[in-house]
């Protein structure tokens, strides 16, 4: 655009003009038309927005969804939930004691700022991960040391052998990515990472909008789950909050959108009917579970919480929370066949729903009638129908109930008091490792499950390295939580999201990923 | 006028000072703490306490509320414990569309609402006016996420006349940002013309029988001479109020509206710091929303004075 002088050099009154004109006319309609024909760019209407941008400051998943696309980490699940690398070239040496990990990383793999990775990075990214994340700091208390063992090379060395390290490290979840050192920083203000999309820019509650890294050094494996080659066919993701559902599935109908995550259940047919968009389940997406409070209370006595698993149709609260069966899996086994650890150890006592046998159980603890408080919240709509039935079945059982309805937020914090709940409705995503979820495996966690047959089971499980014995092991540590009810795992749940027909090449997983994913005309 | 205007916005003041202190409390008697939402299923109790350290919610209650009117004195709304920023950014990059929204809504509400008000009030008793009446009760009941639902429905996704949700694309110009306020705004200027529809008629009615209306009429004045120039002006004062009052509403944010057409505005800002527990958000966005509530009913005080010349401060 040029504005008009006149022969002394100053500006004439109409190419001033012209000149706003334009400018107001370049404001007012924006890029030119033919900028978006030649790029692809995708609408991803998400549930909300990221509290963070930072993948370690925050373990929301929805963090970690959009962010995954910036950052790799060193190691990550396939389809199978088998753990490879990513940014390690190959799976680590393990010492005989399996206390240290040797890993070598990939070579020629560049950051988005053009510098190439090396071990350093790797040090710091690991060293802030064990810093901030919670899964980093329970780790920290077994992690001797993180060093770097030449330009490619880094050492863990480990107090006590650590078998889930490596799931720990391919978490999608207080992800441990790998970040340029130099943009590492207390909040982070710079993105570099290495995936295949780079940050371009973050206008909160609009969208976060990511483009293609042109200099993207994928892996040549074919893409298997989160593993393998990764490829940017989409120029620029945009990464939109959408919090009311309604507007999601009206959106991905309208075409507005061409992916729409989490939709209600309800919306299935409507979205599957659709023309131009495909109704999608990722199943198991997650499970709901309800721990109890071991620690003070009606439920600080085993056999009152071996009533309150007698007692529970988990079939029906799954059918209360989800509606359809294909929604659900009613299964008492914690891990599905496939995986390594699924067991059937002790699964008939899972679904019992037989509140005569709850009676003679609550007869046997002497149970004085104090009401089971039921802490749940309707910020979950399938958390609060799930307390609505679970109500039902313990009063048929001979219980006292209590509800206690509350926001999320005044759920989270009353849960770490145990004089407040005996019982409360939570669930998790789907995660490949038991040590992964639920966090009452651990110490400390809201249920205060601590126990002598816990501690050993789980002493055996964790002692041991070697993938093939640690699911037999698993299934000891399944059998001790049916005998001592730390918690109920009632079932799996899937999600379901709405895909453009144009949108090409998109697996379901439990954290929606749109590389390898492509957009037709 | 000038003391009497002083001393409205001494008033104003103290009324901010009291809105200040019920926001700071009351945000602060509701359970929830927004360092565990943040930290997740994972965190401990230590690292609870770490975080609630950093944002200084360790402090007793008191202390932690003198310190917030000292950067409240000083301009500093705070800054935000989820969105790491300042919190007067947060609501800077939320004004846009909160602002254009009700400045719309507004605009359709009285385009629709102080005609249709004329014409039951002329018409009272009559079929139109039974009708205006009817549609009116049938607006002011109508929940708007309902009929946002439906005008989403009706026009974004069968007839594609208009963008489903948000506030444009990265890189959107004004012009189309602005247009995807045009269903939420025709929304929201429906369910609100419903009072306008309401008050217009009432205050006309009131003014109709009086007897500077009968004189005009005897001198012989058109009909609609009689109503829009000697009627109208002297029933003004309260469709102003009502106006007005809509206006603060909806700059204060039209919570449901905004979230249903996946707007981001201020409602929307405050609802998601409500859930999250995220206090200076909530505690700086409702003092600026009350600043304007106050000003916009000081700004009509002074619209009075116009309107109807026997009012006077």
């Amino acid at each position: 655009m040029k504005t008009q002088r006149d022969r002394t050099g100053a500006f004439t009154r109409r190419g001033l003009g012209l000149a706003a004109a334009g400018v107001a006319a370049s404001v007012l309609l924006g890029p030119s038309a033919s900028w978006a024909q030649e790029k692809t760019s995708a609408n991803l209407a998400m549930i909300g927005e990221p509290q963070s941008l930072d993948p370690m400051a925050s373990t929301a998943d929805l963090v970690s969804i959009i962010m995954q696309h910036v950052y790799e980490p060193l190691f990550t699940f396939d389809s199978h939930s088998a753990v490879q690398p990513m940014l390690a070239a190959k799976s680590p040496e393990i010492s005989a004691d399996g206390k240290t990990y040797t890993i070598e990383i990939r070579r020629g793999v560049k950051f988005h700022n053009g510098r190439e990775l090396d071990s350093e990075d790797v040090v710091a990214s690991l060293k802030r991960w064990v810093d901030l994340t919670p899964r980093g700091k329970a780790l920290a208390k077994s992690i001797t040391s993180i060093s770097a063992k030449g330009p490619s090379t880094v050492e863990i060395v480990l107090s006590e052998p650590q078998p889930a390290l490596l799931a720990h490290l391919a978490l999608p979840s207080g992800f441990a990515v790998i970040m340029a050192k130099e943009s590492i920083a207390n909040p982070l203000v710079e993105f570099i990472g290495t995936g295949p999309y780079k940050f371009r820019e973050r206008k909160p509650d609009q969208y976060v909008v990511l483009v293609k890294n042109e200099a993207y050094s994928s892996r040549g494996e074919p893409g298997d789950g989160y593993a393998g080659k990764r490829e940017a066919k989409i120029d620029e993701l945009r990464f939109i909050p959408v919090p009311n559902a309604n507007t999601r599935v009206e959106g991905v109908i309208a075409g507005q959108y061409q992916f729409a995550d989490q939709l209600p259940v309800e919306s299935y047919k409507k979205v599957s009917t659709a023309s131009g968009v495909n109704a999608v389940l990722t199943m198991p997406y997650g499970f709901p579970y309800i721990p109890t409070n071991t620690k003070q209370g009606p439920m600080a006595d085993p056999k009152i919480r071996q009533a309150f698993q007698m007692a529970l149709n988990t079939e029906e609260l799954l059918l209360a929370a989800f509606g359809e069966p294909k929604f659900f899996t009613v299964t008492g086994e914690h891990f599905p066949k496939g995986s390594p650890f699924n067991s059937t150890a002790d699964v008939d006592k899972y679904n019992k729903g037989d509140p005569d046998g709850a009676k003679k159980l609550l007869a046997e603890a002497k149970y004085d009638g104090s009401p089971i408080r039921i802490l749940n919240s309707k910020q979950y709509d399938f958390h609060h129908r799930m307390a609505l039935m679970m109500a039902e079945q313990l009063k048929a059982a001979g219980f006292k109930v209590s509800l206690d309805v509350v926001d999320w937020s005044t759920l989270v914090q009353r849960r770490g008091d145990p004089a407040l709940w005996d019982v409360y409705i939570t669930h998790s995503a789907f995660m490949p490792d038991p040590m992964l979820s639920p966090p009452q495996l651990g110490d400390g966690a809201p249920g205060w499950w601590k126990t002598p047959a816990k501690d050993a089971a789980l002493a055996a499980f964790n002692g041991e390295s070697d993938p093939a014995k640690r699911g037999p092991l698993w299934g000891k540590v399944q059998q001790v939580i049916y005998d001592e009810v730390p918690y109920i795992r009632v079932g799996n749940f899937a999600a379901l999201s709405g895909v453009s027909g144009k949108m090409k090449g998109y697996t379901p997983m439990m954290m929606p990923a749109f590389w390898n994913v492509e957009l037709t005309k | 006028m000038w003391l009497k205007l002083g001393q409205r916005l001494v008033s104003l003041m103290i009324v901010m000072f009291l809105v200040a202190t019920m926001v700071f409390f009351l945000t602060r008697l509701a359970p929830g703490d927004p360092a565990a939402l943040m930290l997740g299923d994972q965190a401990t109790a230590e690292d609870i306490a770490q975080l609630r350290q950093v944002y200084g919610l360790d402090k007793p209650i008191l202390v932690q509320f003198v310190l917030w009117l000292k950067e409240i004195a000083s301009g500093n709304l705070g800054h935000s414990i989820f969105l790491q920023r300042p919190v007067i950014q947060a609501i800077a990059e939320r004004a846009e569309p909160t602002f254009f929204l009700a400045l719309f809504s507004v605009t359709i509400a009285a385009l629709v609402g102080i005609p249709a008000g004329i014409v039951s009030a002329v018409w009272r008793g009559r079929p139109v006016d039974q009708i205006v009446s009817g549609l009116a009760m049938l607006a002011a009941n109508i929940p708007s996420f309902w009929l946002g639902l439906i005008f989403i429905q009706l026009f974004a996704v069968r007839l594609g006349w208009f963008p489903v949700a948000g506030y444009g694309e990265p890189g959107a110009p004004f012009v189309e940002r602005l247009a995807h306020l045009a269903l939420p705004a025709t929304v929201l200027g429906i369910v609100n013309s419903a009072l306008i529809v309401r008050f217009t008629r009432a205050s006309l009615l009131d003014v109709l029988s009086d007897d500077y209306v009968r004189t005009a009429r005897s001198k012989g004045l058109s009909e609609a001479r009689v109503v829009l120039r000697h009627a109208f002006g002297n029933a003004l004062v309260p469709i102003v109020t009502v106006v007005a009052l809509t206006a603060a509403l909806l700059v204060g944010g039209a919570i449901v509206t905004e979230t249903v057409f996946g707007l981001p505005g201020i409602g929307n800002l405050v609802v998601s710091a409500v859930l999250r527990r995220d206090y200076p958000v909530i505690q700086g966005a409702l003092i600026v929303v009350a600043a304007v509530y106050v000003l916009i009913n000081l700004l009509t005080d002074i619209i009075y004075t116009l309107a109807d010349p026997r009012v006077r401060y």
